[in-house]
């Protein structure tokens, strides 16, 4: 476990940037590949998709491309490069530097966290022990998610979560996958932890539950993200754990975690809500009314304690704002689509 | 001539000496390595520096050479950083082909698998040290003395022969 004051300098990081912190878990060759991709192109690449036998593809925002040995996107079959098992070995030694034995956990889960919060999702050949999975072995799949940070992402839907009493509204983030909802949690993490004095919001104290390590990014327990000067997080840890021990240990006035949705993790939530302190969560959706549906979840939204859910899609873009909604009335509230 | 030729003597007699040394040594580094991977589940290049910080100094090389070498992150694997350091660290000591083998054996399976996994190799190598160390303590109390006397006995014949 890893308490800590998570304050870091202003590590400002272009979008190409992001592609760069991913380079050195990938083989030499390919490395060259990728960067031998023109700049405003490394900036579209969200996933690296290597597949064992199969061409290497990258993941854009507007769909996907193969890469040629040269370092070129085609979308020619025959021309792109082909991963092989060396690769493949290559990517997961460096993915896990070089110590699988100490990634278990992570193996279980099927991904590895990155310096810089960048997720690894991992596919192979599943080993369970009483029905439940041990590991992974004869890993021959694995998608390099990248993360990136956009300082100012959650300015846009800041003034609807702000409470007028200097504080802030529970609030839900939610999203298909690959929607920017940590990215819009990050931020907003900061700019609570921060706070906005434009707003004439003073900042508050924000404990991070970082299951996966993808909020703060920490590496060794330090965060590589800005979240904030008054942010603590414990890193690694599961969520329904760690809300309590921050709850116990921090004095946070706002709790922040990504990806609530298991029955242990709600319960938690509830423990928070009934104990005056804020929450600002996310989960997986599409809409409210979907995420109603859910047996766990659900039953927690109908009670109205969670007041505000950002709604976010790719309408317009990864990250499209689609809608606020009030959590107590159950409808949105005027946001235009951005 | 006689000088020469037993100093020829000492330096095969001083190999005798250093090679169970060595072992002891190695052996000793592969336990601590052991324990960082089990206990502390330390990740690799982190294990072997912290090994490198504490063993003897006969095998610190070989560990900080492969921790500098996977810290790069130039895109090695573990096994490569690990042979790599070999070639740095083999030529300076007393070890035999045989020993190289043992460690290059080890290398080829480094981080690569389980915790479960990778304490067995760890112990196979430790076996294997083990033997080997048994045998080469034999060597030296056989061909230490020898080594010693031969050096000088042997110049000494060669100069009664030419001179």
């Amino acid at each position: 476990m890893n308490v800590l004051n998570s304050y870091q300098p202003d590590q400002g990081q272009g979008k190409a940037g992001a592609i760069n912190d991913v380079l050195p878990v990938l083989p030499a060759n390919i490395r060259s590949m990728l960067a031998a991709l023109p700049d405003l192109f490394q900036e579209k690449v969200e996933e690296i998709r290597l597949r064992q036998g199969r061409p290497l593809l990258l993941g854009l925002s507007n769909g996907d491309v193969f890469l040629c040995a040269e370092g070129r996107p085609t979308h020619r079959i025959n021309e792109a490069y082909q991963v092989t098992p060396l690769d493949m070995e290559r990517v997961i030694q460096l993915i896990s530097n070089s110590s699988l034995y100490a990634l278990e956990e992570e193996l279980r889960n099927g991904f590895i966290t990155l310096p810089g919060g960048h997720r690894a999702g991992i596919t192979g050949k599943a080993v369970l022990d009483g029905g439940k999975v041990r590991t992974l072995k004869y890993l021959s799949g694995c998608n390099i998610r990248i993360s990136r940070e956009i300082s100012g992402a959650a300015s846009v839907v800041l003034p609807y979560l702000l409470d007028g009493n200097e504080g802030i509204f529970h609030t839900v983030i939610v999203s298909p996958p690959c929607c920017g909802k940590t990215t819009m949690l990050r931020d907003l993490i900061r700019q609570v932890s921060n706070g906005v004095p434009e707003l004439g919001f003073p900042g508050m104290t924000v404990g991070v539950v970082d299951e996966r390590s993808e909020i703060a990014g920490c590496y060794k327990g330090i965060p590589q993200r800005d979240v904030g000067l008054r942010t603590d997080v414990l890193d690694g840890c599961p969520k329904a754990e760690g809300m309590m021990m921050l709850l116990r240990a921090m004095n946070p006035r706002v709790i922040a975690a990504d990806e609530i949705g298991r029955h242990e993790d709600v319960k938690a939530l509830e423990e928070v809500l009934n104990a005056g302190v804020k929450v600002i969560i996310t989960a997986h959706g599409k809409s409210l009314s979907e995420l109603l549906e859910r047996p766990v979840l659900g039953k927690i939204i109908k009670s109205k304690m969670l007041e505000r859910f950002v709604i976010l899609g790719r309408s317009r873009g990864v990250g499209t704002l689609e809608e606020v909604i009030d959590g107590k009335l159950m409808r949105a509230i005027g946001v235009r689509k951005c | 001539m006689v000088m020469a030729s037993g100093f020829c003597g000492l330096s095969v007699a001083g190999n005798y000496q250093r090679r169970p040394r060595e072992l002891r040594s190695l052996r000793a580094a592969l336990q601590m390595l052991e324990t960082e991977v089990s206990y502390g589940a330390t990740f690799l290049p982190e294990a072997l520096k912290q090994v490198s910080g504490r063993c003897d100094q006969s095998a610190a090389v070989l560990f900080r050479e492969a921790a500098a070498e996977l810290s790069t992150m130039s895109g090695v694997t573990a096994a490569e950083a690990w042979d790599k350091a070999l070639r740095k660290y083999y030529p300076g000591t007393a070890l035999k082909p045989g020993d190289l083998a043992v460690l290059h054996n080890l290398g080829a399976s480094l981080g690569i698998s389980d915790r479960e996994d990778q304490i067995k190799h760890l112990h196979l190598a430790m076996e294997q040290i083990e033997s080997e160390t048994v045998g080469a303590e034999d060597e030296s109390v056989r061909n230490v003395k020898l080594w010693r006397y031969l050096g000088f006995i042997g110049g000494l014949l060669v100069v009664l022969l030419f001179y």
